[in-house]
This record gives C-alpha cells, structure tokens and sequence, in this order.
C-alpha cells in the first residue's frame, strides 16, 4: 500500500494523485506499514525502524513521563545535528522520522517532529503535543529554534523536548527559550475527510505535506 | 426502428452525452476546486490570527478585539476563540449569506468546507484554539454562473452539432431512399433503373439492382422479339404482311364490341379481278408483285391512323376497318386513284373493284361483311360495264345525328349531373368458375332509357366529359363494392387518365370507401398506357397503397410493343378478343397466346380473356393458363 502510494507519485505524482487519490492511507499506528516504509529505504534504515518501533511499544506501557523521556533520549542520541543544507542540499526541509534515522541525522525541527509523531504513535493524544517556534539564546547568540512541549493539562506548563538540553525540561527552567507560536495536527484534518500524500492540500505547506508523509509511513 | 431513426437517435445521443458529460465533468471538477480554495482560506486565515493572537500575551479584549477586526473585514460565517479545554470564549457569526445561485443547486453540488483550526498560545501558556469559516455563498454563485454559461455554450454547440448531423443524414438518406423505391417498385413489378448514388456501399447495391433490372429489361425484350415473329407468322399472310382472313374477322368482331370507338365506322373492301388469269399471263411473281402494290397502298392508313386494320380475306381479295365517321367514301375514292397511279405499270388487265360500306358499329360482324360484299359485287357488276378501277359506296347516316350535338352534350352532362346512370356487370370467372371480379361497363340515361358506353362515349371524349363520367363509374362501383363485396372493375378512358384533375379526385372519391377500395380495379387501354405513360405511373403510386389495382384492357398483338410495359406496374392484362377468338381451331393462335401468357407471367402480372364467345376457346385458353376469362360465353352461365 505505502508503495503504491508513495513510489509512484515521484514518478508520475498527478497521474497517482487522479488514478489512488482514494486510496487513502489509514490513519492509524500501524507497525506493519512503518517496517514496510523502512524497508524501501534499505537495511540499516530497518534496523533504525525495529528499534524505534521496539522502544514505542515499551513505551506504550510506561506513564507519560516516562514515555517522553524514552523517546527524547531515543532520538537524542540516533540522531546528530546537521544542518537541512548539509544533509538534504536544501535550505530546509523537514523530514519524516524514518527520514531522519535513514540519514542518523537532522536539524532542531527533525528532532521535534521525530519526538511528536513517535509520542503519537506511543499513545500520548496529540493535544497534548505543541510544535514551538522559540527564540533561543546560546552563548550569547539569538537564533530560531524549534522544540516539542507537552501539556499535561490545557493551561498547566509544559515540559519541553529539545536538542540542545538532553533532558526533559519543565518550561520555568528554560529562560533561555522564548515561545513565539505554536502549532499541532489538531484540527488539521478536520472536515477534509481523506487526505493521501497525493492530495494538493496535502502539499500546500511544509507542515502539512509532512503531516501527509508521516501518515502513509503509517505513523498516525 | 428504420436504420436512419437508428442512426439519428445514435447520433443524437452521442451528442448529448458528450455535452452533457462536458457539462458535468466541467461542473463537478470546479467543484472541486471551489472547495480546495475555500479549504485553503480558512486553515491560512485561521493560522495567521493565530499567529496575529499568539503575540498578545494573553490579553483576552486584545483577542477579542483582534477577533472581531478579522470578522468585520472578511467574509465569515464565522470566526470563534475556544479555551484550551474547548468551550467558546468569544464568537462572532452571521447565518450564511442566500447568494443568487437557487437552492436546489447549492443541495446539488454542495461546498462544504471545514473551518479552518490554530492554536493560540501566550508564551508558553497554551490559550486555546482559534476557528474560522468563510462564506461559501460566493463560491457557489461563481459555479453557478459558470454552469450556465457552460451549458448555454454547449446547447449552441449542440444545436450546431445537430444540424450539422440532420444535414448529414440526409444526403446519406436520398440514396437509401432511391434504393428502396426501386427494390419496392419491383417487388411491385416496375423495373426502373436509378441513378447510382457516390456512397460506395449503397452504389454497388443500386448497380446490382440496376443490373437486375437491366437483364429483365434484356428477358422482357428477347420475349417481345420473339411473340413479335411468332404473331407475324401467326396472324399475318406470309406474302403480304397484313392479317390473315381469319385474323382479320377476330380484329373487326373485337373493334366491333369494344365501347371505346365511334358510333358510325367505315369498311373497305378491295378485290384484285380475276387473280387466276392475272397468274398465267403474268407470271406467279409479277402476280405477286401486284398484290404487293395493293396491299402498299392500303397499309398507308394503319401506319398513320390508329385502329386502322388490314386483312387479307382470301385471294384477291381485301380489307379494310375503318374506325372513324365519314371517311369510307373518301377512303375507296383515294385508294382507287392511288392504284390507278400504280398498277397500269403490269400492263392492261390489271382491274380492281372497291365496295366501302358505312354502318353503326353496333351492327353484327356479319351485316357489315353482308353489306360491303353487296357493294363490292354492285361495283364488280359496274365494272364489267366500264372496265378498270371501280367504286361502289353505300353509307347509312348515322342514327340520332340529326339531333345536334350541342343537345347530346347538355343530356350528357344532365345525366353524369344527376348521376342517373348504372353499371352493367359482366362477371370475370376462373378456371374453377370462381367470380373474380365484375366488369362494369356505365349506361347513362339517354332520352329516358340506359345507352352503352359505345354510344355516348365518343361524344363524352369530345365533349372532355370522360373524366366526370369515369369519376361517376367509380363511385357507383364502389358503392356496389360496399354492398355485396365483389370486387368490380371500371373502365378510364386515355382522355381521363390525360385529364389533370382526374387523379386528385379519384383520391378523394377512394378516401370515402377506404374498404371498397381494396375491391376495384381500373381498366385502361393500351393506347393510353403508351401515350400517358407518366401518369400511368403517377396512378400506379398513389392508388396501390389503397389497394386500387390498375391493368390493361383489349391487349392485343401490340402489347409487346408497349414500351416500358415491365416499369409500368400494373397487376394484370386483359388480353382483346382479336387475340383470343379462334385459338382453339388454330395451333399457330393458341401458341401465341401462350407466349403473351408466360411473357406477362414473367413480369408478374395475372392474365385475363377478353370476349370469350364458346366453350372451345374457353377449354383452349385454360390451356393456356390464363387466369380469368370474360366474354359472352362467361355472362351466359358457361356451358
């Protein structure tokens, strides 16, 4: 099915998109599809994708603290900074999660959006998640900034997943990061029914065509 | 369904699927695209007040504010802020707009559009959700209007296209049609040849009708030749070419009965004196010879006046039917000085006597013979006298002449008027004695009592009242046809069928007798199928739908002569009595008959007897396969 959908809209993307348009890609977890999506990247990405998928499951169990400190390590130490230019040519690209482990590498919004579908995938509702643009200061420099936060409750603060700082940190301890705006899938799809990676919604932005990706890899 | 209603509805329906899937695909894909962009604006919109809100530190008037300016300068249903645990803090919202597209269309091809969703934040604080939904009212007047253009485009389109196909159908249709015109008209038994159309397919089926027809054409004509010889053997005398004695009674006897001719006619009679001794002083050839001369200056009047007729009674001896009024004396006095011009050349001794007789037609066959030998003997008797070339005229005056014709025209017309008139029946019988149908001859009332056709015809003729009187004919046949349901058969002279306004008044009398129709036949002479040929065939197509069926009468010897006969369509022929008396003492006559029969047969046409007079020739012409016989021999009850 990912093949289906993904291979053929490289080649011929609009005679895909009119001919599997409903094909849809199920939107669900689905173990089966994330191992299929790895393997057409080759070996060494399946072997990153059973140890990712490994860690969802043993997450699965855990509380959510636990199961955000599993999953920041996780990729954390998979993964090195690099930035988009180096790695992909280009000046930014945001990259599936299984993108990220085929290169073992990525930039601030890599790691945030490996984290967020991988915590989706582990079960923690995703309204709970929030992409954050931040400003952070380091060493005295100012630069844009992506991170993770999770709210345990609406309104309480959030604990923040980041790259720079390892650990899991409650949004007090971080004076070093300025919040600007945040963003998740909530509401994303709503009323838009089917969406496929061959949709033109599903290409407008670079969330969105992300967003479309991180499904028919069977993420969410 | 015709082949060309198939064609049209298939053409017609290709049409209006493709314009009709033109106009849905169109619609249905701007649909589509209406609803993307909608799609489109609201999750943009919704992200940059989120954008826009995310930067006011959570000051809720601010929010609130920032809400209602995005509201007032945009076109929403509705714009809406939601607390992070999903209650609506501030809303503003109106009813959706009506637009102008109708009701029925917007249920049709619905625009239904997600609001657009983004998250608000304050720092780190997550402040809620702001949702927005434009109007989609215009949207939906956009594809309205779209639609009604693309179908007004496409009705043109389609009308061109269907004129373009109409126009199309029938160039294709005028061949088809001429095609099954000719194959209907020989099934009917009208060999017409027609034009070949361009179309390839419809050009090899009309050369392979056309060479159909030509081969009957080609079968029809080898049998004419072939009766031609056969009746010049048979009725003709071998040395001089004209009829045989015996021919030549069955043509006076026949020209007698018919009740086309005039009332008064005239015969001449013209011996060769003393045949016997001209033979052993001249020689047998040179005889010869002056036979020939005689018979050249008698054959002048059948080659220019039709009816004229010809025979040699025996020997010396010959004849000739005239079949006008007042012309036999004039006629022997003409014939006597074209001998005396001709004949002295075989020296002295060469004498001819003529007696010419003028008597009403109605008279035997017998009296005339009588009378004009009478008259041949009375000039023989002056010609012993004075020697040489003789004349002898007796001409009874007609009967009733003195009346003045102006007076026979106004009773005429009086009794056609007052349709006091009735038909005479003289039944048509087959093999088996079967009634067939009905000859009807009209009587009109004449100075108080029924007079035949033969003695006011010729007058009606003159008079142009043949049409009236046939139309009359008709009338009372259908009438009678409707009362006992015999089919009966009426007589149309040459001078109706010439007549312009007989047709279209035939029709209208026919359209009252719908049943009876199918139960008439009509009659015409050959005469005027040859000279009325296209009307002939304008008859033949608009009464044998009715059922009407048309053939010939007093066919005779010449009949093969009718050109075109196989391309007439008619449904039968009456063969003349001239033909017909006789043949069952004479193998030579019976043979001829019988040609005719399998000639016409050929043609499929039925083949009926005229003027059956005695129960041999009956027996000889059922032997020769004739379909119906009539005559007086039938009226009398048949033996």
């Amino acid at each position: 099915m990912l093949r289906v959908v993904l291979l053929p809209r490289l080649r011929w993307g609009w005679l895909a998109a009119l001919a599997l348009g409903p094909l849809l890609a199920a939107a669900a977890y689905d173990v089966a599809r994330v191992l299929e999506a790895a393997a057409t990247r080759g070996p060494r990405v399946v072997e990153q994708a059973q140890a990712l998928v490994q860690q969802i499951e043993r997450s699965g169990t855990h509380d959510e603290l636990l199961r955000l400190k599993d999953i920041n390590d996780f990729f954390n130490r998979r993964l090195a900074f690099r930035e988009d230019t180096v790695t992909w040519g280009l000046p930014d690209y945001w990259a599936t999660p299984l993108e990220s482990l085929e290169k073992r590498a990525g930039d601030c919004e890599d790691y945030a959006i490996a984290k967020y579908f991988s915590l989706a995938a582990a079960g923690v509702p995703t309204a709970r998640l929030r992409m954050v643009y931040v400003r952070a200061r380091l060493q005295g420099q100012s630069l844009a900034h992506m991170v993770l936060a999770y709210y345990a409750e609406p309104g309480s603060e959030p604990l923040i997943l980041d790259n720079l700082r390892p650990e899991v940190l409650p949004a007090s301890q971080r004076p070093d990061l300025t919040p600007v705006f945040s963003f998740n899938t909530e509401g994303l799809w709503q009323g838009a029914g089917q969406v496929t990676a061959g949709d033109p919604m599903a290409r407008l932005s670079l969330w969105r065509e992300l967003v479309a990706k991180v499904r028919a890899e069977g993420f969410i | 369904m015709s082949l060309m209603r198939q064609i049209a509805w298939l053409v017609l329906g290709v049409v209006l699927a493709a314009l009709g899937g033109a106009v849905g695909l169109s619609t249905v894909s701007t649909q589509g695209l209406m609803r993307t962009q909608l799609q489109l604006k609201n999750a943009d919109n919704a992200q940059s007040l989120a954008l826009a809100l995310s930067q006011q530190k959570g000051d809720a008037e601010l929010i609130k504010l920032l809400v209602s300016a995005q509201f007032d300068t945009g076109a929403y249903e509705f714009v809406r802020w939601r607390s992070p645990k999903g209650e609506v803090v501030f809303e503003r919202s109106e009813a959706p707009r009506p637009g102008q597209a109708p009701a029925w269309f917007r249920a049709w091809l619905p625009i239904d559009v997600a609001p657009g969703v983004a998250q608000v934040s304050s720092g780190w604080n997550a402040i809620g959700t702001v949702e927005l939904r434009s109007h989609a009212s215009y949207a939906h007047d956009a594809l309205w209007f779209g639609t009604r253009r693309l179908v007004a485009w496409m009705l043109i389109v389609g009308i061109g296209a269907a004129i373009a196909a109409s126009v199309g159908l029938r160039r294709i249709r005028r061949p088809l049609d001429a095609a099954v015109a000719q194959a209907e008209g020989v099934l009917a038994g009208s060999y017409g040849q027609v034009t070949e159309p361009r179309v390839p397919e419809l050009q090899r089926l009309t050369r392979a009708m056309n060479a159909m027809v030509q081969r009957v054409k080609d079968l029809f004509e080898a049998q004419a030749g072939q009766l031609l010889v056969l009746r010049e053997q048979v009725h003709h005398d071998p040395l001089t070419g004209v009829s045989t004695r015996k021919h030549f009674l069955a043509e006076l006897d026949a020209a007698l009965q018919r009740d086309d001719g005039p009332v008064i006619a005239g015969l001449v009679l013209v011996r060769l004196r003393d045949l016997p001794g001209l033979n052993a002083r001249l020689g047998r050839a040179s005889a010869d010879e002056v036979l020939l001369t005689v018979v050249s200056a008698l054959q002048a009047y059948p080659e220019s006046v039709p009816g004229c007729r010809v025979g040699r009674l025996n020997g010396g001896d010959f004849a000739l039917w005239l079949p006008a009024e007042g012309v036999a004396a004039e006629t022997a006095h003409a014939l006597a000085d074209a001998l005396r011009a001709s004949l002295p050349a075989y020296g002295p001794g060469v004498q001819v006597a003529l007696g010419a007789v003028e008597l009403p037609r109605e008279r035997p066959s017998s009296v005339w013979l009588g009378e004009a030998d009478a008259a041949l003997a009375r000039a023989e008797h002056l010609g012993e006298a004075r020697g040489g070339f003789v004349v002898e005229i007796v001409a009874e005056p007609g009967i009733g002449r003195e009346q003045g014709e102006a007076l026979w025209r106004a009773q005429l017309q009086q009794a056609i008027g007052d349709a006091r008139g009735q038909l005479v029946e003289y039944p048509v019988r087959d093999r088996a004695g079967r009634l067939l149908h009905l000859e009807c001859p009209l009587q009109l009332q004449l100075d108080g009592e029924f007079k035949p056709a033969a003695t006011w015809l010729p007058l009606a003729v003159r008079a142009r009242l043949t049409a009236s009187a046939d139309l009359f004919a008709v009338a009372l046949a259908l009438k009678a046809i409707a009362a006992d349901g015999h089919a009966r058969c009426i007589n149309v002279a040459a001078s109706s069928l010439a007549d312009a306004a007989f047709l279209p008044q035939l029709r209208e009398s026919l359209a009252q007798w719908p049943q009876a129709a199918r139960g008439l036949l009509l009659d015409m002479t050959e005469a005027a199928a040859t000279e009325h040929f296209e009307r002939l065939l304008e008859l033949g197509q608009q009464l044998r739908p009715l059922g009407v069926k048309l053939g010939l009468e007093h066919a005779g010897a010449s009949l093969a002569q009718v050109e075109r006969l196989y391309q007439a369509g008619l449904d039968y022929v009456k063969l003349d009595a001239s033909v017909l008396l006789g043949v069952a003492g004479e193998a030579g006559r019976a043979a001829f008959v019988r040609g005719m029969v399998i000639m016409l047969r050929s043609l499929a046409l039925k083949v009926y007897g005229e003027g059956v007079v005695d129960e041999m020739d009956a027996q000889a012409l059922w032997d020769c396969d004739l379909d119906g016989i009539t005559g007086p021999w039938v009226t009398e009850g048949r033996g």
